[in-house]
């Protein structure tokens, strides 16, 4: 791990390990924001220099204060500004030229209160910028830092946490403060502690990336209500994960409205915002989170205990009901419980009573006192089989809570093998639960939490070392070729490409594309499709109809030139039965594609993440389950595997149920093909490909229709409501 | 009303408020950032300004003003 500091914690420098700070704007009154920052960095033994800055005092709680940070006659590394919105640029320019370098700006009033803060959030940028300042906020609780060579608490928490070495970042602040108090129940400590509010400077991402190179915090936090931008997030936790080998936790609220908003096609509507910030972070390596709880579950595993090598877990239990609990548990979480050795039996069996189960989980049988969970615990962890431990404990009349605590504990600081442990209850087990946390061993509540957490730290052991291979880039694809038929649609003023320009800019990708032709007349679709060969597919080609089989304008199967002729007229009369004012460009004549089963595959811009591919099964999967599956392009072929592999319905193309086994690897080929198309072509704002054809093992897939949106979304939602209204 | 009066009268309801000396009351002051006004004490001034002129002033419209100079500006609206 690189411990020297990287460009994003220099610039963090002043601000996380200042010599001196200046409170700026500060009051004699306590119970206020500007007296209980001064109040707590005083109080909680801040290691340098600390200066309050008030127009109208003498002096703060004792301290001798300045009218100006410009009277102070030492240098000011950490400027902590707490005055009003209105005049926080005053005292910005001031901190400038005091050569202040790091400045946490506290004060609320600026973007998140409409256009006037938006300016005055501007105007101090401009003057950091001028200054060559670096700041945290505004809008926000502040920062700790629980280095006790630093000590600082420049936050209005009320308390302090203890070190340890988690690093918390969050988007909001009143959070923070909740945060704080459940970890200080549980006895969970604190590396550093940011409230990043507006990240009008300091971004959450310069954040990750100094906790990155910070030796202190060995796992980081994150709550998040946005990711605007979520490419560099992505880019940077993976450098946390991959270089640093330090686990990212993400809890992020507030879906957005931009993908519903946005939903002119299949993939549009599929790819809420939400779904696309899952699939990132987990392309990034990010474990997220749903709850407060689960984040600390998980931090709790990740910090305190050397991380599994294996998902093969020792069960030890006092009882046999949440033995059983927590096998369920274990088993949901794909763990699974470990064979133990001969010599672990026979220690199990000489040390153990003949009642006790010596089969994992290892029921230590209700009586137990510490000696057996000594005995259990440290056989199963010698065991090769074994890559952890999960202690369960209930509280009976003869149990020795704490002194099973202290020797479970004891034991397991002896292995480089985690040990996680449920003492089941509440008051009973409570000093129990108390030796657990102050010695480190994670502790919960539910067996359920123990083994999911267990599973999340397995998986971050094997992401943290995977090295993905780069995503394919064929060199047989004619980009410019694509890039002209986009950049006409552009220029012509159009939504969507006409269906056969959609076609052609999928071929020039090599994408598998049914040979096909435009009829304008009865007798043409007859030569045109005895051309193409028969059977024939026919559909209207029309910017006007969106979904053509509603409307009756797709035959399958046409066999003769007779029936060509034929579906053509009915084709026509049937657009114009549905829709009198949609203009027809003729009907396509399309090779069929055979038998094979319907999948979909798809791109949409987003405008925090770029162009996400995503890839489902066709027909009802799509349209009611949304079983689909999303990545972030370019696509490194283990998570082309991995995003076909979750999508539900997916082993109906690998011979489910004696299916035929469909050709998987020519849909993945397409899936990496589409994904350099996207990456490629920022013209494409969305694109469907709905459906494409997958056919036996080594038949290949077949595009049957495809439709490409490159104009702004604003009028393609026109476009799509309009044709949904008429169609 | 002259200017240099309102400005006086200005000065002593800000110094008389503020509990400063109004020699510290310069016309480039910012009632907040060198006069150290909290939120109640910029109440008290607008206050201060409608009883010593004998005005009303729009209190939106009074709050956004940020120093001696403008206050002295925006009560000459209302006295001419």
């Amino acid at each position: 791990m690189a411990e020297s500091p990287g460009p994003g914690r220099s610039r963090l420098e002043p601000i996380f390990s200042p010599q001196s700070v200046a409170v700026v704007g500060t009051t004699r009154v306590p119970g206020t924001v500007p007296y209980d920052i001064f109040y707590n960095i005083l109080k909680d033994n801040f290691q340098g220099t600390i200066y309050p800055v008030s127009p109208r005092e003498r002096s703060i709680a004792g301290v001798k204060a300045y009218k100006y940070i410009l009277d102070i006659p030492d240098p000011v590394d950490l400027a902590v500004i707490v005055f009003p919105s209105s005049v926080v640029k005053l005292a910005m320019e001031q901190c400038g030229q005091k050569g202040v370098k790091g400045v946490v700006i506290i004060s609320a009033g600026f973007r998140e209160v409409g256009p006037a803060g938006v300016e005055r959030e501007e105007e101090i940028k401009e003057i950091a910028r001028t200054y060559g300042m670096s700041f945290i906020g505004p809008n926000c609780l502040g920062v700790i830092n629980t280095d006790p060579a630093v000590h600082l608490n420049a936050s209005f928490a009320r308390r302090m946490p203890s070190a340890g070495s988690i690093g918390f970042l969050s988007q909001s602040g009143a959070l923070c403060t909740a945060v704080l108090d459940y970890a200080h129940a549980k006895n969970i400590g604190f590396s550093k502690f940011v409230s990043f509010g507006n990240k009008a400077d300091i971004s959450d991402i310069d954040l990750m990336l100094a906790l990155k190179d910070d030796p202190a915090t060995k796992v980081i936090l994150m709550y998040l209500e946005e990711m605007t931008n979520g490419e560099a997030f992505v880019d940077a936790a993976r450098q946390v994960i991959h270089e640093a080998g330090k686990p990212v936790l993400v809890l992020k609220s507030g879906r957005t409205q931009q993908g519903a908003s946005a939903a002119a096609s299949h993939t549009g509507s599929l790819a809420a915002s939400d779904e696309i910030v899952d699939a990132a972070l987990k392309q990034a390596g990010v474990i997220r989170c749903q709850t407060i709880e689960e984040m600390f579950n998980n931090a709790i595993a990740l910090a305190y205990q050397p991380l599994p090598k294996g998902r093969r877990v020792a069960i030890i239990t006092n009882a046999g009901g949440p033995g059983v609990l927590t096998t369920d548990a274990a088993i949901h979480e794909r763990l699974e419980l470990a064979t133990f050795s001969d010599r672990t039996r026979d220690v199990f069996k000489r040390s153990l009573p003949v009642t006790a189960n010596i089969k994992n989980p290892v029921d230590v049988i209700g009586d137990a006192r510490a000696d057996r969970y000594r005995v259990a615990l440290g056989s199963a962890l010698e065991d090769e089989n074994v890559d952890g431990a999960l202690v369960i404990l209930t509280p009976q009349s003869m149990t020795d809570i704490d002194t099973i605590a202290e020797a479970v504990c004891s034991v397991a600081s002896k292995y480089d093998k985690p040990t996680y442990a449920s003492f089941m209850g509440e008051t009973d087990v409570a000093s129990g639960i108390a030796i657990l946390q102050r010695r480190h061993i994670p502790h919960y509540i539910l067996p359920e939490s123990m083994c999911r957490a267990f599973a999340r730290a397995h998986d971050f052991g094997s992401e943290k070392d995977r090295r993905l291979t780069p995503a394919v880039r064929f060199s047989d694809v004619d980009t410019a070729a694509a890039r002209t038929l986009l950049e006409s649609a552009i220029a012509a003023g159009r939504a969507y490409l006409p269906p056969a320009d959609a076609m052609q800019v999928l071929a020039a990708y090599r994408l598998p594309v049914l040979r096909s032709a435009i009829a304008r007349s009865a007798e043409e679709a007859a030569s045109v499709a005895a051309a193409i060969g028969f059977p024939v597919a026919m559909k209207v080609d029309s910017d006007d109809i969106v979904h053509k089989f509603d409307v009756g304008a797709v035959m399958l199967n046409v066999s003769s030139p007779a029936e060509a002729s034929a579906a053509f007229s009915t084709i026509h009369a049937r657009v114009k039965a549905h829709r009198p004012d949609a203009r027809i460009n003729g009907v396509l004549v399309q090779c069929m594609a055979g038998p094979g089963e319907e999948v979909i595959l798809g791109v949409k811009r987003d405008p925090a993440f770029g162009a996400v591919v995503m890839f489902g099964l066709g027909g009802l999967f799509v349209e009611i389950f949304r079983d689909v599956a999303f990545r972030i392009a370019p696509i490194p072929p283990e998570h082309i595997r991995e995003m076909m592999h979750e999508v539900k319905a997916f082993p109906i193309l690998t011979g489910a149920r004696g299916r035929a086994h469909r050709d998987t690897a020519a849909v993945a080929e397409c899936l990496q093909r589409l994904s350099q198309l996207a990456v490629d072509c920022p013209q494409i704002l969305e694109l469907d490909i709905n459906p494409l054809i997958v056919r036996d093992q080594g038949d290949g897939c077949a595009v049957t229709d495809a439709r490409i949106l490159v104009a702004d979304t604003e009028r393609a939602s026109e476009d799509s409501a309009g044709a949904a209204r008429n169609a | 009303m002259e200017r240099s009066e309102i400005q006086r009268r200005v000065t002593n309801v800000v110094a008389s408020v503020l509990a400063i000396d109004p020699a510290e009351v310069l016309p480039a002051s910012n009632f907040v950032f060198d006069l150290g006004a909290d939120s109640m004490k910029s109440v008290e001034l607008i206050a201060g300004f409608e009883e010593e002129f004998n005005i009303e002033m729009e209190e939106e419209k009074a709050r956004e003003v940020q120093t001696v100079e403008g206050a002295v500006d925006f009560i000459a609206q209302y006295v001419k």
